[in-house]
């Protein structure tokens, strides 16, 4: 239970084992080595050449993943990947692969196909731009040359008239104009009822009066296009021309696209495989970088689980007799990593610990603490039987499914699974399963239902709203309790009394008073709550004095407080949301049941559109309600419990692992 | 004059979903610009940016279930009538349903700057992830607050 107890550990060991060592300490995957701020010194070059060889073929593995994978039908779905569907290989294989592969070839031939593909597109673009042009010339029958290259004596230009404009350009380039023998004129036919603004034109002209006639055009609202250089036939065979390029262009860009999936479905496998190989590879060596090395031998200093030690023994003894083991215990200057270590029941509840803030390797672990609130109000905040069951059948089924969940997520599922069991004994004495579904749909079930209800949100909500706030002083009143045995325990008696226990006297002092007073508890209840809220007022507003200096602070001091009581009430009102957010889902179950109701008063299809209604409204709810149910009763463990007695601050133990993402490495 | 109390009735009802529906959608819509542009560099943190981005959509629902709620003690809900009202009763709903409308409109939008600020975070700290739940969380909590008040109050209204 807690935090896990951690030996350090040296390993010295002869510089011809190094990449064994490196490879039994990765593979074990629970040694952390010690980070050094700087790389010691450099007689550990064998590590940091290694990082750099595994390092470039990651940037090459990164190149190739970025790249591949659009193209690549991938035989196993991500979902299934993440969790765990992957290819079993052992680190035999992968290296025999690693030797094979020549990951640099691959790379310049993906890059090949990948530039081509980029020329291919962009002459694909200019051909279809030009293709465009050349349509819109098609009223101008005459070969391009004489735009692109002009003879001695004749000249063209094309480009675009202004519509309203055409007057004009008719008056100083026309037939009647001064021109008139020196320049004709082409225009595209258009629609005189709904004139464009712009149509496309032609101008040949005499060489020799180039400059006034193109002054002259351009006045009346031309503008010159550009025609590109290659072409010299008329527009219309330069555009049969050009079909068959685009024709050319296309079939390309058909096979380079072949090509690339081709190069994607053969080699995507082995990349992934090798992804994982040199990333362990990178990691290992980043890591095992910060041993210390002489001429012959090495150090490599690590933290290690206490359970663990026995396994690394006897690998490192297979190693040969060259390597000596020291263990010691963490000194006092250390800051060893935490891991979290708790059994069965608690264990998927270190990732909401993990999730704040591991606690320091000393500290208390809050997990099992939180774990039964948790647990408890996950179930009324989601509160509906229903959904519970849904809850579970799913996770069911992904258990049955996937046989290799990676214990990471593994948990996470798993604590969904538990707490899909308060959710639905709390559905159950609350008369929630799927909102009111018994009472809408299925009022034979109506009398089972009403015998297990123990309370009923909807027409008390007041009864759920004490038990909520109660919970909540149940849950304060426990931190305090954690606060005031942890201060004890570091020997902080005086600190204990007058920061935690006062308020825990004061508070529960002031519970036992009002709810005497409303008659729930026997009289002489009356008295103790009131004696215990007294002293806790006194110790607090005296504590609070302390090491204050001169009686009028004292006494400002302590009223202040005393005002942090109001602290208090907010947070004891703060658990109120646990009757919301369960009635809330009960209310949005409701409201769904209601609508699916309705719409079954439709004609003929009305069944059908009430379960589309239904069961889309619950799928609905129950992700929106699980992320509330998760959200709310975590943040009353961090605000409002750990605000107490816990402020975490350690670091993760995060030892030295194989990158598994695409497969998983077998022993 | 004896519809008044119905017409104030439901104008409450129509405040807090609209209301509230405002505050998520401008609300969600500020986190998910963020997100968009957490994504456009590493589309893989999609699954945590959507639910932060999720988190401001809970009031417009609050308000839903508050208006839902007033439906169905005014009888409008699955064709039995609507119950009498006088203007006072109406007057009543509709304050009860005020408090959803005004604070699920405002906290919305705020949670949702919230988120946004929690997306960039995760988009440089993946491994804060449950801190960047818990703030946008924070705000939420005076909605619930609010969401609580318009429940206990519509409870206490006594109509028909």
């Amino acid at each position: 239970m807690g935090v896990s107890k951690l030996k350090k550990a040296e390993l010295y060991y002869h510089k011809s084992v190094n990449d064994q060592v490196a490879a039994v300490l990765q593979e074990l995957g629970a040694c952390q080595i010690i980070a050094t701020d700087e790389i010691p010194d450099s007689n550990n070059k064998d590590f940091t050449k290694g990082f750099d060889v595994a390092e470039e073929h990651v940037a090459e593995i990164r190149y190739l993943i970025r790249t591949l994978t659009p193209h690549f039908d991938d035989p196993i779905p991500s979902l299934d990947r993440m969790l765990g569907e992957r290819p079993e290989v052992t680190m035999n294989e992968l290296e025999n692969l690693a030797a094979q592969t020549d990951l640099k070839k691959l790379c310049e031939e993906v890059r090949n196909v990948e530039r081509e593909t980029g020329e291919v597109k962009t002459g694909l673009t200019q051909a279809k731009n030009n293709k465009d042009l050349l349509s819109n010339l098609a009223f101008f029958d005459f070969p391009l040359s004489v735009v692109t290259e002009g003879t001695k004596t004749v000249k063209g230009v094309v480009g675009t008239a202004k519509t309203e404009l055409l007057d004009g350009l008719r008056g100083a380039l026309g037939d009647f104009s001064k021109f008139a023998q020196d320049s004709e004129l082409f225009l595209a036919d258009f629609d005189n009822k709904k004139p464009p603004r712009e149509i496309y034109a032609g101008l040949i002209y005499s060489a020799g009066l180039e400059r006034e006639i193109l002054e002259a055009a351009a006045k009346n609202g031309v503008s010159v296009v550009d025609v590109p250089q290659e072409f010299k036939l008329t527009p219309k065979e330069e555009l049969e021309k050009l079909e068959s390029v685009i024709t050319e262009f296309e079939a390309r860009e058909k096979d380079l696209s072949a090509k690339i999936k081709m190069l994607a479905n053969n080699n995507m496998p082995a990349v992934q495989q090798l992804s994982d190989y040199y990333n362990s590879m990178a990691g290992r060596y980043q890591e095992m970088a910060h041993s210390y090395g002489t001429e012959s031998a090495m150090l490599t200093k690590f933290w290690i689980p206490t359970s663990e030690v026995d396994k690394l023994n006897e690998k490192i003894n297979a190693l040969g007799t060259d390597l000596e083991l020291v263990l010691s215990d963490p000194a006092e200057d250390d800051e060893p990593p935490t891991l979290l270590q708790n059994g069965g029941l608690v264990r998927p509840f270190n990732i909401l610990t993990e999730l704040y803030s591991p606690p320091t390797y000393k500290g208390i672990d809050p997990t099992p603490l939180l774990a039964p609130f948790f647990w408890l109000f996950f179930g009324m905040c989601l509160g509906d039987a229903g959904y519970a069951i849904v809850m579970a059948g799913v996770i069911w089924y992904v258990f049955r499914k996937y046989k290799k969940i990676p214990s990471g997520i593994k948990d996470f599922i798993k604590l969904f699974a538990f707490c899909s069991v308060s959710t639905f004994l709390y559905g159950v004495v609350s008369g929630s399963f799927f909102g009111n579904f018994i009472d809408s749909f299925a009022t034979f079930l109506v009398p089972l239902k009403n015998s297990l209800m123990l309370v009923d949100p909807m027409s008390n909500p007041m009864q759920v709203l004490g038990i909520s706030l109660l919970l909540g002083v149940i849950h304060l009143m426990f931190g305090l309790l954690i606060a005031a045995y942890d201060k004890l325990r570091s020997g902080e008696i005086i600190d204990a009394i007058g920061n935690d226990l006062s308020w825990f006297m004061l508070i529960v002092g002031l519970c036992l008073l009002g709810t005497a007073m409303n008659g729930m508890l026997p009289e002489h209840f009356f008295d103790i709550g009131r004696a215990m809220a007294i002293l806790g007022a006194v110790i607090i507003f005296i504590y609070a004095g302390k090491g204050k200096p001169g009686i009028i602070n004292k006494i400002i001091s302590g009223f202040l407080a005393l005002y942090g009581s109001t602290s208090y009430l907010g947070d004891i009102l703060s658990y109120s949301r646990l009757l919301a957010l369960g009635f809330g889902s009960a209310v949005i179950g409701m409201v769904i049941n209601l609508l699916g109701g309705l719409a079954g008063d439709i004609p003929y299809i009305g069944w059908l559109i009430g379960i589309v209604v239904i069961v889309g409204g619950h799928i609905f709810s129950i992700l929106i309600n699980i992320l509330g149910a998760f959200v709310h009763p975590l943040r009353l463990q961090y605000v409002e419990f750990f605000g107490k007695f816990y402020s975490g601050g350690g670091k993760s133990f995060a030892p030295l692992r194989l990158s598994q993402e695409y497969v998983n490495v077998k022993a | 004059m004896e519809l008044l109390g119905l017409s104030l009735a439901l104008i409450g009802a129509a405040l807090a979903a609209a209301l509230s529906g405002i505050g998520s959608a401008i609300g969600i819509g500020i986190a998910g610009g963020s997100a968009a542009g957490v994504m456009t560099e590493d589309p893989d943190k999609f699954g945590s940016c959507l639910i932060l981005q999720a988190l401001p959509g809970t009031q417009g629902i609050y308000g839903l279930l508050i208006a839902f709620f007033v439906l169905n003690k005014l009888g409008l809900l699955g064709g039995a009538g609507a119950v009498a009202l006088n203007w006072n009763q109406g007057l009543q709903i509709f304050a009860a349903c005020l408090p959803i409308a005004i604070v699920g409109w405002i906290s919305a939008i705020w949670q949702g700057r919230t988120s946004a600020a929690s997306i960039q975070m995760i988009s440089k700290k993946p491994e804060a992830m449950g801190k960047a739940i818990i703030l946008p969380a924070m705000v939420e909590t005076y909605a619930v607050l609010a969401l609580l008040t318009s429940i206990l109050m519509l409870m206490g209204i006594q109509v028909g």
